[in-house]
């Protein structure tokens, strides 16, 4: 079976590699340079300094500008990093689906269920060698991503919680890498050829990971309330590598005066007619700026338990397709 | 007598049309059968229930008296080779027969590919690339080289030209009559099959028509021309089978269960492919004529 396996899949499996080191090729180099330039401006010990309560006014700028400059210099590499989160669903697509779909397709599921060993066993060890080896490539491809990406993530506001970037780095690759195989499996046993398996595959692969970005992910965890003045001297650094999931300013009664706002006044400050800041909005005195927000610290528990979910569905569709596959003649 | 496959009120359904239905018979040891049968009779289906690919929806199937689905011991003895023959069709025949050692106990490579090399069958030419005769041939090679106890083929000559058929059918008669296999063999069409089975099982519309041994079948039918038969009794008759008629004569295909006396009967002895077709026109075919939206 492992023979088999091998014979079958290793012009696939040299491909992949192929592409994966022609990407390595093109990546590691300006990983390079985005890491040089971003020691180059000093922004190596920015983090840490600007995570201190009694950071300098002066530090500060200086990283601030360092991190602006960064920013516009390599910006639009968050371009590339949107086209390299495709990468799990294609292995999905041309690992996953065509697995059964193609045998049946071509008829050979007919020949080689026939043989000695059943399909229970056939199922089991191709459906192990394969997620195995997507399981070190997506490893890999975390790992290689997540230092890839680093300089980055730095440099943006929300940190490492960014949406694109989330997703990049990380364990989390291993779970959607997972669950877009299991699904390709899964569905080449429900329809049985190739392009309607593949299109399954994507529109499903697509939908669930879109609706566990955008509806579940930033309820892992109940969100924490930060409120803070807002008179104060110069912009706050409250929260650097925070997901703030929403944020306004309310009156003291708690009542959202200016949703998705925020306002800072210097002391005393007062607004253009003389009167107090923020009082042509409809502020009272002793109006603060509230936000909802997942802090950074809880990265790598989001990462936990949206790899688990991924893993949990793609466990759950291998078993469905093992069971399928005893209807399939 | 030793049965291979037994069959009892099979029944196996797509959806909510029964692709066999009430399917029962016996395949003796020894005996190189024929499954015969229009197109879309169920005779696919029977073989992949013989080689527990299908699980019954009704009835048993059981072959040396082990129910095949799910039986992975079972397959050791059975060898199959599907509809069209489906192979990688990337691997090379050598490649093949490796593949075959790895995913079995029992395995002649030896006797696969002395087959092969007297085929003329190139060992290192992906099996895509041959010919639809040396295919099927690579196929039986593989087939035997389990050294079956039964041996299934469906519509093995199906795609084959005359030359390639007769050598297909002489090579697999050749191999097994030393090993005694039992054979059941599928085709749409008898005359693939007349020279080589000793077995015929016909089936039609889902159900089993006709079943035996083939000297057995052409001994217990005759011919009858005659008056126009009006349905009566005729002296050693069991069945007419079909029946056509001119104004004056009648011709019937009967079955018969002893002399036939009657001297206003010219009595002739038929052939197989008589009998086989007297028992398919006895099938009944479902009209359409609703939703073809014309009048019956």
């Amino acid at each position: 079976m492992i023979w088999l396996t091998w014979r079958q899949h290793r012009k696939q499996a040299f491909y992949t590699l192929l592409g994966l080191a022609a990407l390595a090729a093109l990546l590691v180099p300006i990983g390079l340079a985005m890491r040089h330039t971003f020691s180059d401006l000093g922004l190596t010990d920015c983090a840490s300094q600007l995570a201190r309560a009694d950071v300098a006014q002066a530090t500060r700028e200086t990283c601030d500008a360092g991190y602006r400059r960064f920013g516009n210099q390599y910006g639009n590499l968050s371009l590339v990093a949107v086209l390299l989160i495709t990468l799990p669903v294609l292995v999905g697509l041309f690992w996953g689906a065509p697995l059964v779909a193609r045998e049946v397709e071509q008829g050979t599921h007919r020949f080689v269920w026939t043989q000695g060993v059943g399909r229970t066993r056939w199922a089991l060890v191709k459906f192990g060698l394969v997620i195995g080896s997507v399981l070190i490539l997506a490893t890999v491809y975390g790992l290689g991503m997540s230092w890839w990406v680093d300089p980055l993530t730095k440099a943006a506001h929300e940190g490492r919680f960014g949406m694109i970037v989330f997703d990049l780095q990380g364990i989390v690759p291993i779970g959607y890498t997972l669950f877009a195989v299991a699904l390709g499996v899964f569905a080449g046993t429900v329809w049985k050829r190739m392009l309607p398996a593949m299109g399954i595959t994507l529109a499903g692969f697509i939908g669930v990971r879109a609706a566990v970005e955008l509806l579940a992910r930033r309820h892992y965890q109940p969100a924490r309330t930060q409120t803070f003045p807002i008179e104060g001297e110069g912009p706050p650094e409250v929260s650097r590598g925070d997901w703030i999931l929403a944020q306004g300013v309310r009156n003291p009664d708690g009542t959202m005066i200016a949703e998705g706002g925020r306002i800072q006044c210097p002391p005393g400050g007062k607004g253009p007619d003389g009167r107090v800041c923020g009082a042509e909005l409809g502020l009272e005195p002793g109006a603060y700026n509230w936000q909802l927000y997942q802090p950074a610290d809880r990265f790598w528990l989001f990462q936990g338990i949206e790899t688990g979910i991924f893993v949990a569905l793609a466990v759950l569709l291998l078993y469905l397709a093992v069971r399928r596959i005893h209807r399939i003649a | 007598m030793d049965m291979v496959l037994e069959a009892d009120r099979l029944g196996k359904r797509y959806g909510s049309t029964w692709a066999l239905r009430d399917c029962s018979l016996h395949l003796p040891a020894g005996r190189i059968a024929a499954l015969v049968g229009p197109n879309g009779a169920g005779k696919s289906t029977l073989l992949h229930l013989a080689v527990g690919l299908l699980k019954p929806d009704a009835g048993t199937v059981r072959v040396f008296g082990r129910s095949p689905y799910g039986d992975t011991e079972g397959l050791a003895d059975i060898g199959f080779v599907a509809q069209d023959t489906p192979l990688y069709r990337d691997f090379t025949a050598a490649e093949l027969v490796i593949a075959g050692g790895k995913l079995n106990k029992r395995w002649n490579a030896a006797l696969a590919r002395t087959r092969l090399a007297q085929l003329g069958i190139p060992p290192d030419k992906p099996v895509g690339k041959l010919s639809g005769g040396q295919r099927a041939q690579v196929a039986l090679a593989l087939a035997l080289a389990k050294q079956p106890r039964l041996l299934l083929l469906d519509e093995p000559v199906a795609s084959l030209d005359p030359l390639a058929r007769r050598e297909f059918l002489q090579s697999l008669m050749g191999s097994v009559a030393e090993s005694g296999t039992t054979v059941l063999l599928s085709s749409h069409l008898l005359a693939d099959l007349e020279r080589v089975c000793d077995y015929l099982i016909v089936l039609n519309a889902s159900q089993v028509q006709l079943t035996g041994a083939v000297d057995d079948l052409v001994a217990g039918h005759r011919q009858l021309v005659g008056p126009r038969h009006d349905g009566g009794a005729v002296g050693g008759v069991a069945a007419v089978i079909r029946a056509s008629h001119t104004d004056r004569q009648s011709t019937l295909l009967v079955r018969t269960d002893g002399p036939v006396t009657d001297p206003d009967w010219t009595v002739r002895e038929v052939s197989l492919e008589d009998v086989v077709l007297a028992y398919l026109a006895d099938g009944t075919t479902q009209t359409s004529h609703s939703e073809w939206g014309v009048a019956a």
